[in-house]
């Protein structure tokens, strides 16, 4: 590279560098969206952004317990827009932290899926304050070339074929829920379990815990299991389904007659914004719940958008991957919900993994 | 520079600890006798958090769990430690910078890929297994290699030992040899020389590296979680559980605040014992 060119490329590269940060100077608004990594990727927030006055800074989370923990610390002033699980919305309207969604700023909201639209869930006194966001199962995952047949939710609590060659996720709420399901305790009696109830659960949990190879705590681990064969079956999130299917590892994926794990998020606005903010934070929220958004979540994720703005522009293949094809799979999905006796449920759960 | 001078200068250094590091202590201990109702803190104080600490089967077991393995690779880093920290201070010669670095380079990696590496080591495909199934001694990998309180307490071991040698090093490095050649005049044989001279001499040394191994085993949740299998709970992911989960703080505080009257009480007695050994080396 010569003086001339050398010189040039400096100054387009001061220019630019300078240009970067005025342009987002200039942008009427700055918002700060507390969420999920996979959720703000640049290419899915880029045509939102180009096509509003708005500057957009993410904080990622790694839990939603450390969300929560967050906001409840104070941290609710700053944030302009959360992403709470559906089941833990009633968390946050305890903490008195959030305000109603204002449907007349969110068109989009109009086409949520029925069981979004019917839930209970993220709402007190018939106003929603946690508007269903994305979705999905966490299914049973297992190594197909390593297992006889297709397992359900018995396989963690009958028989030794797979003694030591299981794992189950380290969540007391997820946890008792297969539990109970197992027992075949009715969803509507699930979250309210009495203590002859949950006394069963710890029963079957401890039969449980001498089959695992391990609770897991990380879904990179997990699919690190599956890979090495330390584990051929777990109660699992969907990723390493397709992440070692890719790999030419033979996978399967299970969603038990006895029901299946539903998982939700929301978005949700925090009480102290207003004015400007708040007419920018509902525009971005009708953008999460559009079409745009909703197919670059469809392929890139793969998540299924809370509303059927994008349904017909994803393909058949990419319907089925994401469980929009057949919407009436969501009727065997049990929707997490936060028990009232959440605290009895963990002091369980530890119980059973201490003994 | 005088001792006004010297004060002066530390205050504003104690006034940072004491902001950044009592402080939440204090907040922590105060919240123990809180109580919480669904996500709302009650400030009634009680000491309900304590009383259900001491009827509970699971928190004293875990409790007694965190010490005992504390203890166990306190003692077992020691044993390991004494050989290898004698051989540095009085054999290693010119190597010995060199061997006190290669000492610390595995505290060089992250714990993750420490963990990992032993997961390696002692997996069903592992390298450990594979040689002893090439090796005819085994059909079927061994699973209790890995995911096993065997798996989690090696790797604390080699995790920690470091520590302890350094403690012992340094106590073995002012040992003088002249009181092993005296003893050894006087008839003593080396057992006795042992007992009776080398481990009252380093025994600040091994106090000091005892303690800091056993406080660092007692706070690691992360190696019994990645590599104790099922029975990988800790005192310590069940006051995370606690804290996240349940939002339960007055209960996760109280439990925090118990290990640390006990790991406080374990220190204290172990001044107590470096100061008597220091007296005894001194005599």
């Amino acid at each position: 590279m010569d003086r001339r060119l050398f010189l040039k490329s400096a100054l387009a590269g001061t220019a630019l560098g300078a240009f970067g940060p005025a342009g987002r100077a200039l942008a009427a608004t700055d918002l700060l969206w507390m969420t999920w990594e996979n959720l703000a990727k640049d290419d899915y927030l880029q045509p939102f952004l180009d096509g509003s006055d708005v500057a957009l800074t993410k904080t990622f989370i790694g839990t939603d317990d450390e969300q929560f923990a967050k906001l409840r610390a104070g941290g609710a002033s700053s944030v302009d827009l959360i992403t709470p699980g559906l089941d833990k919305v009633s968390y946050y309207t305890a903490s008195d932290l959030l305000q109603p969604i204002d449907f007349e700023k969110v068109p989009n909201a109009n086409l949520l899926y029925d069981t979004f639209k019917k839930t209970g869930l993220g709402k007190v006194d018939g106003q929603t304050y946690g508007i269903p966001f994305y979705w999905g199962i966490n299914p049973i995952v297992y190594r197909a070339d390593l297992m006889d047949e297709e397992p359900d939710w018995s396989v963690f609590f009958e028989g030794d074929k797979y003694n030591g060659k299981l794992a189950m996720r380290d969540y007391a709420l997820e946890g008792i829920m297969i539990a109970a399901m197992y027992l075949g305790i009715p969803r509507d009696e699930m979250f309210q379990m009495d203590d002859k109830q949950l006394a069963e659960v710890k029963k079957v949990l401890m039969i449980q815990k001498s089959k695992l190879r391990t609770y897991w705590n990380s879904i990179g681990d997990l699919t690190n299991l599956f890979a090495t064969g330390e584990v051929v079956c777990a109660f699992s999130w969907v990723p390493p389904y397709y992440d070692l299917k890719e790999k030419g590892l033979d996978m399967g994926m299970a969603k038990p007659k006895q029901g299946v794990i539903g998982w939700c998020d929301t978005i949700a606005v925090p009480k102290g914004v207003e004015g400007a903010r708040r007419d920018a934070v509902f525009e971005l929220v009708n953008y999460l719940l559009g079409p745009t958004y909703g197919k670059k979540l469809a392929y890139g994720g793969p998540y299924a958008q809370s509303t059927s703005a994008a349904r017909d522009e994803i393909d058949a293949e990419q319907q089925e991957k994401i469980f929009i094809k057949d919407l009436s799979v969501m009727d065997s999905f049990v929707w997490k919900e936060n028990p009232p006796r959440y605290n009895d449920w963990v002091a369980l759960w530890n119980e059973v993994k201490a003994s | 520079m005088s001792a006004r001078v010297g004060t002066y200068l530390a205050a504003p250094v104690m006034a940072f600890l004491i902001a950044l590091c009592v402080t939440p202590l204090l907040i922590l201990f105060a919240y123990s006798f809180f109580r919480v109702d669904f996500v709302a803190i009650s400030y009634d104080p009680s000491f309900a958090n304590y009383a259900k600490i001491a009827g509970s089967a699971t928190y004293r077991g875990l409790i007694l769990k965190a010490f005992g393995s504390g203890a166990l690779v306190a003692a077992i880093t020691a044993v390991i430690g004494y050989p290898v920290a004698w051989f540095i201070a009085k054999r290693a010669g010119a190597m010995k910078s060199a061997l006190l670095t290669l000492l610390l380079v595995p505290l060089y990696s992250g714990d993750l890929v420490r963990v990992f590496a032993w997961r390696v080591l002692l997996g069903a495909e592992g390298v450990i297994n594979r040689s002893l199934i090439w090796a005819g001694v085994t059909d079927a990998p061994i699973q209790g290699l890995l995911f096993s309180p065997l798996a989690t307490h090696i790797a604390l071991t080699y995790n920690y030992l470091p520590f302890m040698v350094i403690g012992l090093w340094l106590a073995f490095e002012s040992l003088d040899d002249a009181w092993l050649e005296a003893a050894a005049d006087l008839g003593a044989k080396g057992p006795s020389r042992f007992a009776r001279v080398v481990l009252p001499l380093t025994s600040p040394g091994l106090i000091a590296g005892g303690l800091m191994v056993f406080v660092m085993v007692v706070g690691d949740y992360l190696t019994p979680q990645l590599l104790g299998g099922a029975s990988g709970i800790t005192v310590i992911s069940a006051i995370n559980d606690l804290f996240g989960t349940a939002f339960d703080w007055p209960l996760g505080s109280a439990i925090a605040w118990t290990m640390l009257a006990i790991l406080m009480a374990f220190f204290a007695l172990g001044a107590v014992l470096i100061r008597r050994s220091s007296l005894v080396g001194g005599a």
